[in-house]
């Protein structure tokens, strides 16, 4: 069996049924998309780095009413990637994935710096990009230029 | 028995002191500044500081339609800015359905994988230079001129590209670019022979190469080590085989592998993969087809359709990713781009640890980072 | 001398006809900074490469250090994190020195200047004080040579042994 069949098994059960929607026609370049809660998180992402898979990237949406992170992870076979999606409010903070997978200690940072979502026991949060002294979010949809401000159902409803 | 003075003097308890290297140095990866804590030669803790680069590349992105995007995608990392190009226009056709003419694919190949010599040969010239020979970094740069030449006559840039558009190329090619290109591949697989007399079997480029620097697997997969470096420790992973995107699928090359991960592997893998780009493009300039070059009509408005992609492909650093998301408007929701240079300096936290000062620079050049794609 | 007051940056003693063999040979002679920030760099590094030799000048010697370079080359754009570091090398430099803005991006900004944009300072004029601008994006290496050359007529104030060289510039015919 392929590692990312075994893993859509694992979330489904881990998660729900209803929390993974798979596509196999790589529409969106990921072959399955899970939303998991915040408390599941670092559950999830042990699942993933025991099957062997490995951080892609990691990044956030801003809207309205809620903040969302992304994180999309792979491994070293043919179509393999798969996304994993928290949804925090402003505000929330969402425990640390620095343990489990060392490249997210600086994924982030960057995401804190921008977005402004704590993560709790993180080693060391400090500016990855921007100044040391910044104290402003750069890609929050309230700072600087901003073309459309959005709620979550907007896009993905 | 101890004089008044050194009654007061403190004594020296630490023998580790912090060391600048950067953000401004001759080693031309860009701004790049590493806090390094030095026990005498042997590096301590490498912490690299990154951010001097940092343009607001994502925050552009929300701000500017898609089509005004594209000067920005060759300037994240200049050095495969056709590559970055092509998997932009490549993201956003898939997003939102464009269709493009077959001659176009074709021309879009040839021209992504000139793109990879010349970064390769970039590469390979500034990493001997930063060893300390001078020579290879000449010859390197006067193949590079070539290719120059070759993409400055279709697209009009030497170094930042907008040719590749929605639906195409902005402009066709003639009989002279596949002329001059099938020239050039015949003059650089002869200069083979130079680079191997000159460098890699170079008794000091061996020493300060070989066993330098060993990244193994499971840092690769803890870090998000991929490209060349990834290759260099055996593992085939290539997104023009893994996921193949336009029409690599259609072409027959390698993916060169080596076995141990360090340094000297490193330099092998990307030499042979400037090889296994000139069988591309011999294939590819073979069989060209004609035809329209550029389905200019479906690109008058460039509106994906709500929702979300994300589009892998390989640049010559490793595996690059754009991740857009769209409200249905030309302007994207977010535009986030996964770059290559991010785990591969990242790793080197734990690489540089118990390497020498001199090592490191060798161990830096190596992993071949771009650092204004980091800061995006 | 007398009560003459000495502005900053100009020699303190002054030789009337050896100040101009002084400008050729400083002119003639240009050790340029490795400045490079993003893109420009790599035409900088062209141009003082094989093919665009700038070694014919007498400039292809990029030092490192500031202390012995007495021409920075800001090529790329300059973010908000590094502009203290230009500051802090230019004023490492020792004096008579010059400077030339190479790309858009250290001209004005470039491509990244646009309403709402919070990382970058737009132009090298903000924190140095610029002697050359070449434009483009990035400019070609025989713009960045055609820049040195103005600098060596700048530095020379315009008095130079080549005439045809003034003459062609001037849009002469050869």
């Amino acid at each position: 069996m392929a590692n990312k069949d075994v893993m859509i098994e694992k979330l489904r059960s881990m998660l729900g049924d209803d929390a993974v929607c798979v596509d196999d026609k790589y529409g969106a370049g990921v072959v399955s998309a899970a939303t998991a809660p915040a408390a599941k998180l670092v559950e999830a992402l042990g699942v993933f780095k025991d099957t062997g898979f490995y951080l892609e990237t990691m990044t956030a949406l801003d809207f309205q009413d809620t903040q969302e992170i992304v994180y999309h992870l792979n491994c070293f076979e043919p179509m393999s990637r798969m996304s994993l999606r928290v949804l925090v409010g402003h505000g929330v903070s969402v425990p640390t994935a620095s343990g489990v997978f060392t490249a997210a200690d600086w994924l982030e940072r960057e995401v804190r710096e921008f977005y402004g979502i704590q993560f709790e026991g993180h080693p060391d949060p400090r500016n990855l990009l921007l100044p040391e002294d910044a104290d402003y979010h750069p890609l929050k949809k309230d700072f600087g230029k901003v073309h459309a401000y959005r709620t979550r159902d907007e896009i993905y409803g | 028995m101890r004089s008044m003075a050194d009654q007061f003097r403190e004594p020296i308890v630490e023998r580790v002191y912090t060391l600048n290297l950067g953000p401004q140095h001759p080693s031309t990866h860009g701004v790049l500044r590493v806090l390094l804590d030095l026990d005498g030669e042997f590096i301590v803790k490498a912490d690299p500081v990154i951010g001097y680069g940092h343009r607001g590349h994502e925050k552009m992105g929300e701000n500017r339609t898609y089509k005004q995007f594209l000067p920005n995608a060759s300037r994240m990392d200049y050095l495969s800015g056709l590559l970055y190009n092509h998997g932009f226009v490549l993201a956003v056709e898939k997003f939102a359905g464009i269709e493009v003419p077959e001659r176009a694919k074709y021309i879009r190949t040839v021209c992504a994988e000139l793109n990879r010599i010349s970064s390769h040969l970039l590469w390979f010239g500034t990493y001997v230079m930063d060893l300390g020979g001078f020579t290879p970094f000449l010859y390197a740069f006067d193949d590079r001129e070539h290719i120059l030449d070759i993409l400055d006559r279709v697209s009009g840039s030497r170094l930042t590209y907008s040719y590749c558009r929605f639906g195409g190329v902005c402009q066709d090619v003639d009989a002279q670019f596949v002329d001059t290109t099938r020239s050039f591949l015949k003059r650089f697989r002869s200069r083979y022979h130079d680079y191997d007399n000159l460098v890699t079997k170079n008794v000091i480029f061996i020493h300060r190469t070989r066993g330098v620097g060993v990244i193994t697997v499971d840092q690769a997969r803890q870090f998000g080590v991929t490209g060349p470096n990834l290759r260099a420790c055996g593992i085939p992973y290539d997104m023009r085989k893994i996921e193949p995107y336009e029409i690599y699928d259609r072409f027959d090359f390698e993916i060169p592998i080596g076995t141990k991960g360090d340094a000297l592997d490193r330099y092998r893998v990307r030499l042979e993969e400037m090889e296994q780009s000139c069988r591309i493009i011999e294939q590819a300039l073979d069989r060209m087809p004609g035809g329209p070059f550029w389905n200019e009509a479906a690109t008058f408005k460039v509106r994906p359709p709500k929702g979300e992609i994300y589009f892998g492909f390989e640049s010559a650093r490793g595996q690059t990713g754009y991740y857009l998301v769209s409200d249905g408007t030309p302007y994207p929701y977010r535009c986030h781009i996964r770059v290559p240079s991010y785990g591969n300096l990242h790793v080197l936290t734990e690489v540089l640890r118990g390497t020498m000062m001199a090592d490191a620079i060798s161990i830096l050049g190596s992993i071949d980072v771009v650092i204004p794609e980091i800061d995006r | 001398m007398g009560n003459q007051k000495i502005e900053p940056g100009e020699p303190v003693i002054r030789f009337a006809l050896l100040d101009d063999i002084l400008n050729l040979a400083r002119a003639n002679s240009l050790w340029p900074m490795t400045f490079g920030l993003a893109c420009c760099a790599i035409e900088m590094m062209a141009a003082g490469a094989s093919r665009f030799d700038l070694d014919r000048f007498g400039a292809g010697v990029f030092r490192p250090s500031p202390r012995q370079s007495d021409l920075m080359i800001v090529a790329g754009t300059i973010s908000k994190k590094m502009g203290p570091a230009i500051q802090m090398l230019w004023d490492q430099m020792p004096n008579p020195k010059w400077c030339i803005a190479m790309g858009n991006c250290a001209i004005s900004g470039g491509p990244f200047e646009y309403d709402g944009q919070y990382a970058i300072i737009p132009g090298a004029d903000l924190l140095v004080p610029v002697d050359i601008y070449i434009p483009g994006c990035p400019p070609r290496p025989e713009g960045l040579i055609q820049g040195f050359l103005a600098l060596e007529d700048k530095i020379t104030k315009g008095e130079d042994r080549n005439i045809l060289r003034r003459f062609h510039r001037k849009g002469g015919k050869s």
